[in-house]
């Protein structure tokens, strides 16, 4: 122990440089600390998720939901399947939910404006300082979007203490349905509508299948109707309306009616069938004799006969129902026209059965504009001018002068959780909750409730506050009792009286932890469905087809966004980059102009045109679309915010600088169909961000039809071959598993070596798509992105092809023809990988990435790939995407977002549909645990099958011979795309569309 | 290297300039002494394309390959398409040197040196490409099958990996054998060289001396290596063909790809050599090694070739068409008229009737003519590729997810790169190597014949 070095010293050595070399071996990252669950959380088991029921905040429609969380976050919403409205879906604005609560765009805290723009404050100051505001002045306006009735009421209470008033204004408002509801049959309420009774539908521009009143359910009942049944009987839908939005592409017929005729073609109809015995009541029959079918094909440019025979199978197929028009169709005869609607309803005996008027919204109506204007020229004098869920900076037309009456009021708050444009005016921002981490509720129609409850504790890097606790504590500082301590409170007390009537016999306790399992909670009824007579109108409409202003050569049709409804979720990069189902573009805006017309101001797609009205100008590239009539050109809404983050800013243009700030009389709806442009050619062009490489199927049997007429007697042209086939890809199941002691040298195992499949092991997991029930909407994309981890990947990345979708919705425009009326067929095809049983990706990579697994699954293992791409030149779909970049790299906290059962792929990789092959696990899993038992049909649901409204989609065994898929596959109109040009064996079967009008032959 | 027959005749026909086998050390050991400025001059434009070359390549690999103009459905595009157009060139110097020594070609002597320098490097840059296209060059080593505890293979049916194996090997051959054929040049060179370089050349010798038996020991390894060669020149493009070939995209798959190929990289091989042999010669003044005669028989050969190339154009078009498929069909009038129409026409006039001009031999002689159709080939053999593998992909069986190709500014640089590092290790070698074969020109050279010597002239 005299020379050399201690043994002490020594670990002393050792250990500093063992440190050193971790923390040097170790990531320059920040160094997290991971702590044990030292008591668990109850509801937390790691690698297990916890589902919560609420409701979806992201429109009025008021889905329920499941919220999955895992470990204590949120990471998917999906729909209840107990729930009326969603019944088991969503849209995919309502998937996309979870990318507003981890929007990195968030307001971090409250925030006051000063002399040189917005800083953060606390909590308290901001409250203090609203407070004050409120004692100095009265004669508040609390300007709203539609909030749960308990936060309503307690908005109501709030005012009521400090006085002010409440005004409700929603982007997209129906009031004229509304209004020519009560002028038609005395009630104040939107009616409901029960697609899936109706045989037949005419709908004059109503876009029920993305945004029109409730678009989910109306979508799930247009399946229902419009798919063809086993018993071969299909309904159908006519769509009259100068633009095919895509309720319109799903039409069997398109009547091409002039902008703003849609009133007296339908009065015409009704016409024809009080001339067929039809009862109107005398003042409406009265009326009727003036708009015959001879003066409505003047009007319109319908002919008169198609009128008569399209207004005799109104009449003849029943039930039938017509709807309409919808926001894009708001002309300055708005409320007429819903009136001459309700009239074709009421004459085809049709309110009562799909027309509902007893099963209707009784929230307080959502005031249209017309009242908000007259908010608006109040705020002068106002002063507190409270704004929240609404953004009426940016959804309104800019001579509406929102901004200059904002300016005006004494004191501006917004509650806005982001910086969007009204927010961007305010003098305090005192960011709300996002409804998936806040407590609310809803009642969207009579009878029908349902508890939002925060699925997870508020995201850390918002100090958001929910409106109702801040209300509270504001009175509190007022002097003044709301009674509650907070909103938690007021929300329980409301809700004891929805349990008085309820569940009267149950403990209030037990009744609200039934009501949070299930997610909804019905109150009976009180009345069956009855016919309501027509009553004589006491306002004075216009039928005709209004005036729009300008002398430009077409007319401007602005319809709300099937992804962004009026804008209010463009700062959703899922949206942004979904393809919007019409014209299969992401992020930014475009003009859709007939070929045609194209033709003549000699643009092609990509040509950067100045759309110009009276109001205003916008410069946005063409799209050329024969889905739209040569006089009429049409934008979306929610492009070209100016705020609201960086997803949202500077994408597209705002079609509202177009409109006048126009009122629409009775009913007093902002004016959207208002106004003529000319387009002028800028010379200037731009690559279109679009996913669309043809939208012709140039012969190929890709997405066939048959036409009903040939169903049933083996005119769907499945040859009996097909059922060898069948076998053929049972046959290609999976590996032969070998027996096996697990000695290294066993490896790798003889037969598993080249992927020699085993036809008797295992399940053979297929899917079959009804394309006759597709209506292309898209929701699967944005599902499958949010259980996937799909990356979004950007303008730029998009306009150079590398977008991510796993599952690229197809459209095939087959017969389009905006000259006249006629049939339509419009195909879509959702295309995803086909897990080929003998796939063409597989032997091509040279690292055994892609590669077959013993459940027939074609499996892609992300850690072996190379990144070669030789796998997606291979690929006959192309439904294999690569990692160009890290687009992993998302912004906090975003990540949060991340589903922790499937991998996060990193740049240089190839990836694809996996079948949801971590759904599968899951349930086979539980399968085990319970005993050994097999696994149900149905049981496995991809996140594709889980979200379709239209239930389009069916997964399961094939190998099951009395497994769904594998009698579906059977099915007449069954193919697999491209099987019988390449022998891919495709797992994915399509069921061919059904049309009313024969298929060419030779016409796929 | 002695062949039997008419040593003289052929001799004086082919250098009719050359006088003795003294002159042949001098003037070709002349160009290894120090560099002019024009050399200087292309060795920094090289450097500066090497420089370009890997910063394009760094910045691609911590960017990610997204910095590429690739993007879905035309997952390979300039890279590979450059891999093929380097491959095709790395043909012809074998080809030169192994298949004509075998069929004793009277006027490969001259020339071969450089082609099979040109093999080497132009190998040395298309096994780079490979590698550069992956979206995770880190990993590149996993198609390599090399023993790992987790018993993972490559996958022996992607004919992705038989890429591997057939370019590594033709690699390793070819650089045996340009080696093997450099040694009794490198004891020529040594014995003149001083100082470092002297040192050098001594090593790389291996201490040739040329006894009549290192002569034959060196003559028996150079058959057998020509031999062995021989066959990987028609392996070699057969399997870098296949990689379109086995694949079932409309455009690739087609049973002609291999001979046609094959034909395809002779053609632009040879047209390199000419590309590269015109300054070489005019440069160092070897107009009496490389006389018109080779200049005309590789003429000849490019005329041949490109017969062959233009005839299996024309199969593969008549063979959509008559097919009756449709997918094929509209791959090929694509082609012709789709968005890559000029890149068609481009291939189709370079390779198909540029070449005509040929027939005349007039073209033949003509050394700045055969310059100029070279570089239209090299053009045109570029643009055939990038037709066969962008046409093709843009535009397969679904009709929706067809889609354009642009390519950026890091392809083009690693383009343009790729010929920096090509002439750099080119350059490299004319200076270092005897860019002439002296040993084997001086077999057809008429022999030192005591009568003939002229004014002391020592051998």
């Amino acid at each position: 122990m005299t020379d050399g070095i201690k043994r002490r010293d020594f670990l002393k050595v050792i250990g500093a440089g063992g440190a050193g070399a971790t923390m040097l071996g170790c990531s320059t990252e920040r160094v997290e600390k991971l702590l044990p669950y030292v008591i668990p959380d109850e509801e937390i088991t790691p690698g297990v998720a916890t589902w919560y029921t609420s409701v979806c905040g992201e429109c009025p429609s008021g889905c329920g939901v499941w919220v999955r969380t895992r470990e204590g976050r949120v990471v998917k919403v999906e729909g209840n399947p107990d729930h009326p409205i969603s019944g088991g879906t969503l849209c995919s604005r309502g998937y996309s939910s979870v990318q507003g609560l981890y929007n990195p765009d968030r307001l971090s805290s409250p925030m006051l404006r000063g002399a040189d723009g917005f800083s953060p404050i606390g909590w308290e100051e901001a409250e203090e300082l609203l407070a004050q505001r409120l004692r100095e002045s009265g004669n508040h306006i609390f300007l709203g979007g539609r909030m749960g009735p308990s936060l309503t009421n307690l908005v109501d209470d709030f005012l009521s203490v400090v006085g002010g008033v409440r005004r409700e204004y929603e982007g997209l408002s129906e009031a004229p349905l509304r209004e020519a509801t009560r002028i038609a049959f005395g009630r104040n309420r939107l009616p409901t509508f029960d697609f899936a009774q109706a045989r037949l539908v005419f709908s004059f521009g109503a876009d029920f299948l993305e945004t029109w009143l409730s678009p989910v359910e109306y979508h799930r009942g247009f399946a229902q109707m419009a798919g063809v049944d086993e018993h071969g009987s299909k309904g159908r839908m006519v769509f009259l309306a100068p633009r095919l939005s895509l309720t319109g592409q799903n039409a069997d017929e398109w009547v091409p009616l002039k902008a703003g005729s849609e009133a007296v073609v339908a009065l015409a109809m009704a016409h024809v069938i009080v001339r067929e015995g039809g009862d109107a009541g005398p003042y409406y029959q009265r009326l009727l004799e003036g708009y015959d079918p001879r003066s409505a094909e003047e009007a319109s440019g319908v002919p008169a006969e198609e009128i008569e025979k399209l207004a005799m199978r109104f009449l003849e197929e029943k039930p039938s129902l017509a709807v309409g028009p919808g926001v894009a169709g708001h002309h300055r005869n708005a409320t007429a026209a819903n009136l001459a609607v309700h009239i074709l309803n009421s004459v085809a005996e049709n309110v009562g059965r799909t027309v509902r008027l007893r099963e209707v919204d009784q929230g307080a109506p959502a005031l249209p504009y017309g009242e908000l204007a007259s908010a608006l020229s109040a705020m002068a004098g106002a002063g507190v001018v409270m704004v929240h869920g609404t953004n009426p900076a940016y959804s309104l037309p800019s001579g509406a002068g929102f901004a200059e009456a904002f300016a005006s009021a004494g004191f501006r708050v917004s509650f806005a959780s982001a910086m969007d444009e009204t927010a961007e005016l305010a003098d305090l921002v005192l960011p709300d909750r996002h409804p998936l981490e806040a407590w609310g509720d809803s009642n969207p129609r009579p009878g029908l409730y349902a508890l939002q409850q925060p699925a997870m504790r508020p995201v850390a890097d918002f100090d958001s506050k929910q409106l109702g606790d801040v209300l509270i504590s504001v009175s509190l500082r007022l002097g003044e009792e709301l009674g509650v301590g907070t909103f938690f409170d007021h929300l329980r007390n409301r809700w004891r009286r929805i349990q008085a009537i309820a569940a009267p016999g149950q403990g209030f306790d037990e009744f609200w932890r039934e009501a949070l399992r299930k997610g909804v909670v019905g109150l009976p009824v009180r009345a069956t469905e009855v016919p309501v007579p027509l009553r004589s109108p006491d306002a004075i409409l216009n039928f005709d087809v209004p005036a729009l202003d300008g002398d430009g050569e077409f007319a401007l049709v602005v319809y709300p966004s099937p992804r962004f409804g009026d804008g209010k979720h463009a700062n959703r990069p899922w949206l942004q980059e979904l393809p919007d189902p019409v014209s299969k573009m992401a992020w930014h805006s475009w003009v859709e102009v007939h070929p045609r017309a194209a033709d003549r101001l000699e643009v092609q797609n990509g040509d950067l045109v100045r759309v110009r009205s009276p109001h205003g100008l916008v410069e946005v590239p063409v799209w050329r679309y024969p889905g739209i009539r040569e006089d009429t050109v049409a934008l979306a809404m929610g492009g070209g915010h100016r705020s609201y983050g960086r997803f949202a800013q500077g994408m597209g243009v705002n079609a509202m600088d177009l409109l006048p700030a126009e009122v629409e009389q009775p009913s007093g709806a902002l004016v959207h169909l208002a106004t003529r442009v000319s387009l002028e050619p800028t010379g200037d062009r731009r690559r279109l961000a679009t996913i669309e490489g043809s939208s012709d199927q140039h012969n190929r049997p890709i997405a066939p039809a048959v036409a009903l007429s040939a169903l049933g007697h083996g005119g769907a042209g499945h040859e009996e071959e097909g059922h060898g086939e069948l076998k053929e890809i049972q046959g290609l199941g999976g590996f032969a598993p070998v027996p096996t002691e697990g000695r290294a040298e066993d490896f790798p195992l003889e037969g598993s070596r080249y992927g020699q499949y085993d036809p008797e092991a295992n399940p053979r997991w297929a899917m079959v798509i009804d394309l006759d029930k597709c209506t292309g909407c898209g929701i699967c994309v944005t599902a499958c992105q949010s259980e996937n981890n799909v990356p979004w990947v950007g303008e730029e990345q998009v306009t150079m092809g590398r977008d991510m979708h796993w599952i690229r919705m197809e459209r095939y425009f087959e017969r389009v023809d905006a000259s006249r009326a006629g049939p339509l067929d419009v195909r879509f095809l959702p295309m995803i990988c086909q897990h080929c049983g003998n796939a063409p990706c597989e032997p091509v990579c040279p690292v055994y990435a892609a590669y077959h697994t013993p459940e027939g699954l074609n499996a892609q293992v992300y850690n072996r790939c190379v990144g070669t791409r030789y796998c997606a030149n291979n690929c006959p779909y192309k439904v294999r995407v690569f990692n160009w970049f890290g687009f992993s790299d998302v912004p906090q906290p975003m990540n949060w977002a991340f589903n922790p059962d499937v991998t996060v792929r990193s740049s240089g990789v190839m990836e694809k549909c996996s079948f949801c092959v971590h759904r599968i696990r899951v349930v086979q899993n539980r399968a085990r645990v319970e005993g050994q038992r097999p696994v149900r049909d149905g049981e496995v649901v991809p996140a594709c099958q889980q979200s379709c409204p239209a239930e389009a989609i069916v997964f399961g065994d094939i190998r099951d011979p009395h497994s769904r898929v594998a009698q579906l596959t059977q099915n007449e109109r069954g193919y697999r795309v491209l099987d019988e040009l390449i022998n891919t064996q495709p797992a994915v079967t399509y069921l061919k569309k059904v049309t009313f009008h024969e298929v060419e032959s030779g016409e796929h | 290297m002695a062949t039997a027959l008419n040593e003289k005749e052929r001799g004086t026909l082919t250098h009719p300039d050359v006088e003795s086998f003294g002159q042949v050390n001098r003037d070709i050991l002349k160009i290894l002494s120090r560099p002019g400025k024009g050399w200087w001059a292309l060795f920094s434009v090289a450097v500066l394309g090497v420089g370009i070359f890997f910063t394009s390549w760094i910045y691609q690999i911590v960017n990610g390959i997204g910095v590429s103009g690739l993007m879905s459905p035309v997952g390979w595009g300039v890279y590979i398409t450059t891999f093929v157009f380097w491959v095709g060139i790395a043909h012809s110097g074998t080809l030169i040197s192994a298949i004509l020594f075998l069929f004793r070609a009277p006027w490969r002597q001259s020339i071969y040196r450089a082609a099979e320098a040109m093999t080497v490097f132009a190998v040395m840059t298309a096994g780079l490409f490979p590698l550069i296209h992956l979206g995770r060059v880190w990993h590149g080593y996993w198609l390599i099958p090399y023993p790992n505890s987790r018993f993972l293979w490559p996958n022996f049916r992607s004919p992705l990996l038989w890429d591997v194996f057939a370019v590594t090997t033709y690699f390793t051959v070819s650089a045996v054998f340009f080696y093997l054929g450099t040694i009794p040049d490198v004891a020529a060179a040594r014995d003149q060289a001083k100082g470092l370089r002297k040192k050098l050349y001594q090593v790389v010798a291996l201490g040739w001396r040329g006894t009549d038996r290192e002569w034959h020991h060196f003559g028996k390894a150079y058959v057998f290596l020509a031999a062995f060669a021989t066959p990987l020149v028609l392996s070699v493009h057969s399997v870098v063909s296949w990689d379109f070939a086995m694949s079932i995209v409309p455009g690739w798959h087609a049973t002609i790809f291999a001979p046609y190929f094959v034909a395809g990289a002779i053609f632009s091989g040879v047209a390199m050599v000419i590309t590269l042999t015109v300054p070489l010669r005019k440069i160092f003044k070897l107009e009496a090694y490389l006389t018109v005669r080779h200049f005309d028989a590789m003429a000849k050969l490019i005329l041949l070739t490109s017969i062959i190339v233009l005839y299996a154009y024309m199969t593969e078009f008549f063979m959509a068409w008559y097919s009756g498929e449709e997918v094929e069909r509209s791959a090929f009038w694509n082609r012709l008229f789709g968005n890559y129409w000029w890149a068609t026409w481009i291939m189709l006039v370079c390779n198909g009737i540029v070449p005509i001009m040929l027939w005349f031999k007039r073209v033949r002689h003509s050394i700045p003519a055969l310059f100029v159709i070279s570089l239209f080939i090299n053009i045109g053999m570029w643009f055939e590729r990038f037709v066969i593998i962008v046409t093709s992909l843009s535009h397969e069986y679904e009709p929706f997810a067809w889609g354009v190709y642009r390519p950026s500014m890091v392809e083009m640089g690693i383009l343009v790169g790729s010929f920096g590092w090509f002439f750099f290790w080119f350059l490299i070698f004319t200076r270092i190597l005897p860019p002439v074969a002296i040993a084997e020109l001086k077999e057809v050279l008429p022999p030192p014949l005591r009568g003939a010597r002229k004014k002391g002239e020592v051998r």
